[in-house]
Formats: C-alpha cells, sequence, structure tokens
C-alpha cells in the first residue's frame, strides 16, 4: 500500500464524522437522479417492449377525414398476416336528459389485434352483439357514471341507439394516443352505418394495423412513398407511443437536471464540509510537511480520504434512488396510463453515478487545493484563503466541462442542458452576490446609528455581517430550491390566471364540429335567435397538411414549426370573414375562380419565413392542391377562438366534401340547455365544451408542474441538509457567544430573540432573491416561449418569502437550544482550558 | 459596607467519575472600593469563586449576596439584569464577540442595558485604553493585548460597582499583562469600583489592597 494511502486509512480510522453533510448532501442529490432516471427508463422499456401491444399491431397506417382505399386496403392486405380497422372521432353520448363528450373509437370483429380488453361482464364477441335491434358498445366507467348508465342501458350517438353492454376496465391500446379530451366509447363500425356520425367530411382519423413479420423499416419506406403523398401517417412497435416517449424523455432531462441544480446545492455543502474538514486538519498537514512529507504526498492523503467519501455518498445515493424506485414502482405503474417495466436499471444509475461523483469532486476539491496551497509556517499561524495552484485549477475546469458535456450526452438537448445549466449557474451567481451584498449591508447596518439602543438586532446584523457568516450558506442553499418553486409559482399562476381571469371573457362556451353544409344555416339562425346567446361564428373546415414550400419539402424550409408537423385545420372562404385584418397583400374577389390563393396567418407566416407569392403545396384529405399565398392576416390564438392558419378561396376546394365548425358565445347558465337543444335537432353534430376542454389541460399542466415542484423539493430537501449543516456548525460559536452576552446581562429572550432575528433575515434574504430569480424567470418563459403576458403575482412570492423565514428560523431555533441552556460558567471555563 | 457577602458556601459540579467538591465553607466578605487578590495553586477553585461573585455559577450550599441582593434567590434571567452596570468581567481568553468589531463589543452591554449614547460612551472607552485607532476592526485583527484592552474598556463601560477578572493577564506577554493591569487598576480608581480579582503572579496580588489564598476548594 502506498504511503499515502497508508496515513489516509490511519487518519480515517477516527470515522467520517465530519462527513456526515457531505455525505447526505451527495446521497440525496444522487437518489433523486437516480430515481427519475430509473422511472424514465422503466417507463421506455415498457413502452419498447409493450410497443406492438400498445400500438394494436406491428405497424399501423393512419389517414385523416378518410378511411383507406382500395389502394392502400390491397397494400395492407399484402403486407400483413392479419389487420384491423379502427376509427376515432368525438361525439355525444345522449342517455335521457344527460349528455357527455366521449371520444367513440369504431372497430372491426379482429380488434385488438394483441391483447385484451378487461370488462367488468360477459366478452367481446357478446358485448357487441345486436340484441333487440339495438347493437351493443362498452364504454369507460368514468363516462358512464355521468350519464348514470348501467349494463342494460340504452344511450343514443348521432341518430344511433346502443345498448351499454359492458363496461371497459382496460385497453391494451390505450397510450398511443395524446392528451384525451374525453373518456372511450368502443363500438364496431358497421353499427354506425346509420347514425350520420361517418358523414363525408365529418372529422375522423382511421387507423389500420397490421400483423406482419416483414422488416418494419423496409415496410414503412414502401408505404411512404406509395401513400406518404396522399397523407398516410406511419407508426410501428418500435416507437408505438411516440408522443408518450418524447413527452416522458423531454420531461425526465428536465427533472434530472433539475435535480444537478440539487446536486449544485449539495455541492455548497459539500465544499464547506471539506472546507471544515481541512480546517481540523491544519495542525496534521503542517506536522506532515514540517516532518518532510512533499507536497505530493500531503495532497494524496487528503484526496484519498475526500475520494472515499465521495465515492460512499454516491453509492449511497444510488441504493437509495434505486431502492426507493423500486419500492414505489408498483404504486406509480398502477396510476400510469401505460406499461411499466420493474427491475434496475444500469445506464440511469450510471448517469446518476457520473453526476454525484463529478459534482461531488468539483466542489470538494477547491476547499482541498486551498488548504494543501499553505506552507507549513502559513498553516501554524492561521489559514488564509488562497487561491488553489493552477494544476488544481486546469483539473476543475476540467471537471466542469465534463459535467456540461456529460449533462448534454445525456440529455440529448445541448439546448435545453445548456439553458437549464445556464440558468442554475445564473442564479448560483446572483445568490452569491446576494450573500455577498447581504452580508455587506448587515456589517454597515450593524455600524449605523439606527439600530442604536436596539442590541438585539445589531448582534443580528453583526452575525450576518461579520467573519464566519453563515449568511452565504443560508443563502446559497435555501435560495436554488426557493428560486425553482418561485418559478413554477408564478408560471403556474400567471397561467391559471390567463385561463381564468382572460379566457372565460374571450372564449366561447363551445365549439360545434361536423356540422353538414345543408345543417349550417338552420343552426345559425337557431343560436343567433336566442337571446342568451352573445355571438356565433362559423367557417367552413377541413384539415389538411402543409407539404410544400415553393416545390420544397414544407418541413425542410421551416424546420420543425408546428404550422408542417402535421395536419392543420383549413378553412374556405369567398368573402372576407368579419373582423379579419389584413396586414399584406389583398384578399381575393368575391365569386373568384382562378388559380388557388390562400391568405396565411401574419405571425406564423413570419416565424418559417413566408413572403407574398410563394407556393404552398397542400395535400387535402389525400388530394394535392396548389395555392399562392396572396394576403397575411393578424389571428389571435389564444382566446380560444376560432383561427386558421390557412384560408383558401372557395374555388381552390370546389367538391371537397367539407363540414363547418361554429363557435358560440353564450350565457353561462344558458349553456346546457343549448347543448341539450342542439343535440336534440342535430344528433350527428358534436359540442365540445371550451371549459371542460381547457380543464383537460389545466389538468395536464398541473401534473407537469406538480413532477416540477416535487424536483424543486429534492432541491429543497438537499438545500435544508446543507443548511442543517452550516447552522449546526455554528452552534459552538453561539454557545459562546450566548454565555458572554449572558456575563454582559443580556437574558435568554432577547438572547433567542437576537438569533431568531438573524435566522429570518437570511431566510428572508434567501426568499427575496428566489422571488426575484421567479419573476425574472417566469417572465422569460411566459413572455418569451409561451407569448403570454407576464403578471407579477404575489401570493406565490410571499409563500416563498415566508417559506424561506420558516424553515430558517425553524432550523435556526432548533439549533439554538443548546446556546441558550449552555450555563456561561462552565462554557467559558471549558474555553479558559 | 460590604459589596460581596458569601456565608458558608459551597460548591459541587457533576463531573465524568461522581460529583466533585469544588468549593466548601468559603466565608469572604468584601468591602465597597476594595481591592482584593484572590490567589492558590491551580485547581484551588479561585475561578469558581469568581463565577460565584458574579453569579455565573450557582452556590450548592450557602448564600453568596452582592450589592446588598442574594444572587441565589435570582433566576438566571434575573441575574443577568442584576448585572446590568453593577458587574463588569473580564476573563483570561478575553472572550470578546468574533463577529463583532472593538466598538460594537464594547457598545454590547451598554445597549442591553438601554443606555441611549451606547456608540459614544463605548468610544470613549476604548479611547482611555488607547484603542482609538482599532474601532472598527474584529478582535481576529487584533493581538492579544488589544483584545484584552477591548474587554476591559467593555467590562468597565457600564460603570460597574464591582469589577471581577479572572487572570486578565493570564494570555499575555509580560510587557503587555503590566500594561494590562495598569490599565485595570487606573479604571477601578476611575470609576471607584471594587475588584475582585484571581491571578498567579504575586507582584500583581501586592498591588491589592488585600490578597486571600485558597487551597483546595477553602480559603487558607
Amino acid at each position: 500500500m502506498s504511503l499515502a494511502l497508508r496515513l489516509a486509512a490511519r487518519e480515517m480510522r477516527g470515522g467520517i464524522g465530519g462527513f456526515r453533510v457531505l455525505i447526505l448532501c451527495l446521497a440525496l442529490g444522487v437518489a433523486a437522479i437516480a430515481a427519475v432516471g430509473t422511472l424514465r427508463a422503466a417507463i421506455n422499456a415498457g413502452l419498447a417492449d409493450q410497443g406492438a401491444v400498445i400500438l394494436g399491431g406491428d405497424a399501423e397506417l393512419s389517414f385523416t377525414y378518410r378511411r383507406a382505399d382500395r389502394a392502400e386496403t390491397d397494400w395492407i392486405a399484402t403486407h400483413s398476416r392479419a389487420s384491423s380497422e379502427v376509427i376515432g372521432f368525438r361525439s355525444l353520448a345522449v342517455a335521457g336528459q344527460d349528455q357527455a363528450l366521449t371520444e367513440v373509437k369504431a372497430v372491426d370483429g379482429n380488434w385488438p389485434l394483441l391483447g385484451q380488453v378487461e370488462l367488468s361482464q360477459g366478452t367481446l364477441a357478446e358485448a357487441f352483439a345486436v340484441q333487440d335491434g339495438l347493437p351493443g358498445a362498452i364504454m369507460e366507467p368514468l363516462l358512464a357514471d355521468r350519464l348514470g348508465l348501467k349494463p342494460g342501458d340504452r344511450f343514443k350517438m348521432g341518430t344511433q341507439a346502443f345498448r351499454l353492454s359492458a363496461l371497459m376496465l382496460s385497453q391494451p391500446d390505450s397510450a398511443t394516443s395524446g392528451i384525451g379530451f374525453a373518456p372511450k366509447t368502443v363500438v364496431r363500425t358497421e353499427a354506425l352505418a346509420e347514425s350520420g356520425l361517418l358523414a363525408p367530411g365529418s372529422m375522423y382519423e382511421s387507423h389500420y394495423r397490421l400483423l406482419t413479420g416483414a422488416e418494419l423499416g423496409g415496410l414503412r419506406h414502401q408505404a411512404e412513398n406509395a401513400f406518404g403523398p396522399k397523407g398516410m401517417e406511419w407508426a410501428d412497435r418500435r416507437h408505438a407511443a411516440r408522443g408518450v416517449e418524447a413527452f416522458v424523455n423531454r420531461l425526465g432531462s428536465f427533472l434530472i437536471l433539475v435535480g444537478l441544480a440539487g446536486l449544485a446545492v449539495g455541492g455548497v455543502g459539500v465544499a464547506s464540509a471539506v472546507r471544515a474538514w481541512m480546517e481540523a486538519r491544519v495542525a496534521t498537514m503542517a506536522t506532515l510537511k514540517v516532518l518532510g512529507a512533499a507536497g505530493r504526498l500531503v495532497a494524496g492523503v487528503y484526496l484519498v480520504q475526500v475520494a472515499a467519501v465521495v465515492v460512499l455518498g454516491t453509492a449511497l445515493g444510488l441504493g437509495l434512488g434505486a431502492g426507493g424506485m423500486a419500492l414505489a414502482m408498483p404504486l406509480i405503474a398502477g396510476a400510469l396510463p401505460f406499461p411499466v417495466e420493474t427491475g434496475l436499471f444500469p445506464g440511469a444509475l450510471a448517469e446518476a453515478a457520473f453526476y454525484g461523483l463529478l459534482t461531488g469532486f468539483l466542489f470538494a476539491l477547491w476547499p482541498l487545493a486551498q488548504a494543501l496551497r499553505q506552507g507549513a509556517a502559513a498553516i501554524y499561524r492561521g489559514a488564509r484563503r488562497v487561491w488553489p495552484a493552477t494544476p488544481w485549477l486546469v483539473l476543475q475546469a476540467l471537471l466542469l466541462a465534463a459535467l456540461i458535456g456529460g449533462a448534454a450526452w445525456f440529455s440529448g438537448n445541448w439546448r435545453l442542458t445548456l439553458g437549464t445549466l445556464g440558468g442554475v449557474g445564473a442564479v448560483l451567481l446572483v445568490l452569491w452576490g446576494a450573500g455577498f451584498g447581504l452580508a455587506r449591508a448587515a456589517r454597515r447596518l450593524a455600524r449605523s446609528p439606527l439600530v442604536n439602543g436596539r442590541p438585539g438586532l445589531r448582534l443580528a446584523l453583526a452575525a450576518i455581517g461579520g467573519p464566519r457568516s453563515e449568511a452565504m450558506a443560508v443563502v446559497l442553499s435555501l435560495g436554488l430550491g426557493l428560486s425553482v418553486l418561485a418559478v413554477v409559482g408564478q408560471i403556474d399562476a400567471n397561467f391559471r390566471l390567463a385561463i381564468q381571469r382572460d379566457l372565460p371573457g374571450k372564449a366561447p362556451s363551445f365549439f360545434f364540429i361536423d356540422l353538414q353544409p345543408d345543417q349550417l344555416q338552420p343552426f345559425l339562425h337557431r343560436m343567433s335567435g336566442d337571446p342568451a346567446v352573445h355571438k356565433v361564428e362559423s367557417a367552413a373546415m377541413l384539415r389538411g397538411t402543409l407539404m410544400t414550400i415553393n416545390g420544397e419539402d414544407a418541413r425542410k424550409v421551416a424546420g420543425n414549426h408546428w404550422v408542417v408537423t402535421g395536419d392543420r385545420g383549413i378553412s374556405l372562404a369567398d368573402t372576407l370573414p368579419p373582423g379579419t385584418e389584413i396586414t399584406a397583400g389583398q384578399w381575393w374577389p368575391q365569386g373568384y375562380d382562378g388559380p388557388g390563393q390562400v391568405s396565411f396567418a401574419a405571425q406564423e407566416a413570419k416565424e418559417i419565413g413566408l413572403k407574398l407569392g410563394d407556393k404552398l403545396g397542400l395535400n387535402i384529405l389525400g388530394r394535392d392542391i396548389e395555392v399562392t399565398v396572396t394576403s397575411f392576416r393578424k389571428v389571435d390564438f389564444t382566446n380560444a377562438g376560432m383561427g386558421f392558419v390557412m384560408i383558401v378561396d372557395q374555388n381552390a376546394l370546389k367538391g371537397a366534401p367539407y363540414t363547418a365548425i361554429a363557435t358560440v358565445y353564450a350565457d353561462p347558465a344558458a349553456e346546457a340547455g343549448l347543448l341539450r337543444e342542439a343535440a336534440r335537432t342535430w344528433p350527428n353534430i358534436t359540442a365540445i365544451s371550451v371549459k371542460e376542454a381547457i380543464a383537460k389541460v389545466v389538468e395536464a399542466l398541473t401534473a407537469i408542474a406538480t413532477a416540477t415542484v416535487a424536483a424543486a423539493g429534492a432541491v429543497l430537501v438537499v438545500g435544508l441538509v446543507v443548511l442543517v449543516g452550516a447552522v449546526s456548525a455554528g452552534v459552538p460559536a453561539r454557545v459562546r457567544e450566548a454565555s458572554v452576552l449572558k456575563v454582559l446581562g443580556a437574558t435568554r429572550g432577547a438572547i433567542l430573540a437576537s438569533f431568531a432575528l438573524r435566522a429570518g433575515l437570511m431566510g428572508a434574504a434567501a426568499g427575496l432573491v428566489a422571488v426575484a430569480a421567479g419573476a425574472v424567470g417566469g417572465w422569460a418563459v411566459l413572455t418569451q416561449v409561451m407569448e403570454l403576458p407576464f403578471v407579477f403575482e404575489p401570493v406565490s412570492a410571499a409563500l416563498i418569502v415566508a417559506g424561506g423565514v420558516v424553515v430558517t428560523l425553524v432550523a435556526g431555533l432548533v439549533f439554538a437550544a443548546v446556546p441558550i441552556s449552555a450555563r456561561p460558567a462552565g462554557v467559558l471555563r471549558t474555553l479558559e482550558g | 459596607m460590604d459589596i460581596l457577602t458569601l456565608k458558608g458556601v459551597g460548591l459541587t459540579l457533576q463531573g465524568n467519575a461522581g460529583p466533585v467538591e469544588i468549593l466548601r465553607g468559603i466565608d469572604l466578605n468584601v468591602k465597597a472600593g476594595e481591592s482584593l487578590a484572590l490567589i492558590g495553586p491551580s485547581g484551588s477553585g479561585k475561578s469558581s469563586l469568581l463565577m460565584l461573585m458574579a453569579g455565573l455559577e450557582r452556590a450548592s450550599t450557602g448564600t453568596v449576596s452582592a450589592l446588598g441582593q442574594d444572587l441565589g434567590a435570582m433566576d438566571e434571567d434575573g441575574l443577568a439584569r442584576f448585572r446590568r452596570g453593577r458587574m463588569g468581567v473580564v476573563f483570561q481568553s478575553f472572550h470578546l464577540i468574533p463577529t463583532m468589531t472593538a466598538l460594537e463589543n464594547v457598545a454590547v452591554p451598554l445597549e442591553i442595558a438601554g443606555e441611549a449614547r451606547a456608540a459614544e460612551r463605548a468610544a470613549e472607552e476604548l479611547a482611555a485604553v488607547g484603542l482609538v485607532a482599532r474601532t472598527g476592526h474584529y478582535p481576529a485583527q487584533m493581538s492579544g493585548g488589544e483584545q484584552q484592552r477591548v474587554a476591559l474598556a467593555r467590562a468597565s463601560a457600564g460603570r460597574p460597582k464591582l469589577l471581577l477578572a479572572d487572570e486578565p493577564t493570564g494570555n499575555l506577554d509580560q510587557a503587555n499583562g503590566a500594561a494590562i493591569m495598569d490599565l485595570l487598576f487606573g479604571l477601578r480608581d476611575r470609576h471607584g469600583a471594587t475588584l475582585v480579582m484571581v491571578t498567579h503572579a504575586a507582584e500583581l496580588a501586592a498591588r491589592c489592597d488585600r490578597v486571600v489564598r485558597m487551597a483546595d476548594g477553602r480559603l487558607a
């Protein structure tokens, strides 16, 4: 064993008590990252393993507003050993006076190709069987509850009556759809023949699932070449739930980066612990040097010990994270709508270990290198803060670069990594500045005449501003966690504010979809004649995909802009719709029947670089048309009203089966009555309550906010450990201080009040900095990313400041018990030594 | 008139190996304006006796009265209030508050006592011990001699009637020790205070009006 190792082992015989905070900081940070990484890996593994089941087949071809044509069905038959057609659309289920929006899945006899449907009673064949002239249907229990239905009862969709034969407890292919706006109902497609729901132009999607042994890459290539230009979308079992997968990966990466922020806070605790530990070893180090130990040997002795505790803390964190997730996984798996595979995921643990080790060393090496740079005599005289020697600085820089590079590599997203880590770095810098500023301000204030006659306040200020102040540790440790909470609080509050205050005033009560052209006039007449209805807007609508811009692939020209990433609602009009503002170019003349023209949303056109005269290739219901951009319009997408990126002249889409969409703005009290009447008069049309749709979006956003708050909570817990470490390290100094103050005539109450005041001031400072960071972060996300106005939200801000005060106060007062109760004579006698 | 009266005072403290009898049967009177030196070998109980006089330790038996008040009848906070403006204590290790400057250290007892001109008075006290130039310095930035001078200024700032000093020169070299003693006696003379001092140094004891020797927890 080398001498350094031997000496290190001898030193460590005394235990690692001084490293408790370091180990806990690292372990908690690593555990949080390991837990998030494990969950992400478990979901991805579940999705990969069950890909075919949750997709409903090995591959899927999807079409919008149409079913596969002859060529396509032939191709499917040729390339599969079995296939199944599933049609999805939204409708109103009506039972007596009750009605509710439902997502309908119309299936054929082969559904499901894979997996099992779990029903409350009977078999699937029995469930769909026609009894007493009524076809069977199954629905999710939530919808049955909402409509007050039980198996055996009847309900209607469109003009078709159904018998609820069983409740659908689970279905295998539920994870492939995105946010569901409504609970599901499953029926046989042939039962809808007379319902009027699948009329030409109705808004539906058809999916064709295939079981095939063919190589999926080649099959995809073939299908896309043949049917891509006709609007076919491809999916296969390799990435069955692409949306879920992308969401889980992005949220997982973000949460891991927030966890990394927790490790950064833990790093503050690591640095403090190593500094305190090195200070306690000053004499040993000096003695080693006096005895002739070279700098390398001394460095080796202490580096070995620091490395041992960093590895121990990281290993403990991995165990905690993996073990915790193993215990929690059954609960989590039960709550998620997609399969989760349990087990150990070495990749996730390796990522957490990488972060733990690098952060641990990054923060531990600085104070170690500082101490090592002191000469023996200087150490005996008392350590001064010096810069580490150049090789150590280079090593630190390399560690930092490796940490950032590794984080980017693991997350697979440089922008997200640099944005998050840059933000964390900036907040840490601001917090450091705030801690420094707080100490300076307290020092100045302690000497100001303003505090004359207030010894408690002067004591508190002097302690915050004096040597060995805890201010920096408190502000740094608490500040970052509170900052993340403050950002989430501001964004969340602003978002809710926008929805609750702004939308109800401007947003319509309902969207009515699938209005057939001949139903539009009677519908508008009925609605506008109702005194409870303030406004009705309608537009012809069909869906299409922007395929090319000036002959080039639109995705290549516009990147991943949302306008080109899928099919969009396209309206057609002859005259300029009322209230439309043209910002450039000219609207076509009434009755225009020349080459196709399109009016494009001005802001979106600017974002993808469109100019007047550009030629756009659109695919609408499998048909390619070319239109020229002749005007730009101002469109407001924030009020949930009617807004189309593209309006095409009526002649360009002559003969296309379109439907109309209408928005109705009505008194809230009259909404239920209007809905009932509309459903009775026009059974085929579907009403979507804007309030319910928004509630669904808010629900999804709340889940994301909750996950972020949980990650911020992990940062706060690590911060608390650092805080407790800092406060507990200050106990001996406070014992001495309290004893001296008692000698000078201070009562225990006065001393306690002074301790509380200093803790409260430091907590308030951390909270105020966090609120400022929250305001800046919230403003940036809302105005720059979400393009929403930002209003500073005082309630969550006040809670953050109060939280900072309470946490420091509690920590301060818990550790004040010893100093307050210490008997001065005993303390001072010990110190006289 | 007696400013300090100790009758049958005993002190037993709980040690790791059981109770330890530190002081036994101490009877002592100290007159107002008198200077008294407590001398004796290490462990004889001098510092403990001084702590009892300051009300920082509570007698196990007997009574301790200072300025006519029975210290045993007061609780910890009552004792703290009693010390304000009446007692000044100087320690061998100075016991300055490290987070405060010299001026702030001296001002603290005055502020605690509710003195309106605490800062000005503290500055005057520091000037009296020759530390005008060090008012803004922290204890760690001062030498031992300077720190003890700040401690002296702090002890005398409230014009106490009783000055208690526990080996005030114990941590200082000879020159600094002599300077501190000159200051201590000078302050005592200026304010007319009673001085009780624990010391090992015979020449310092000799400067006091009376010398009391202790051995094995008793007055010899």
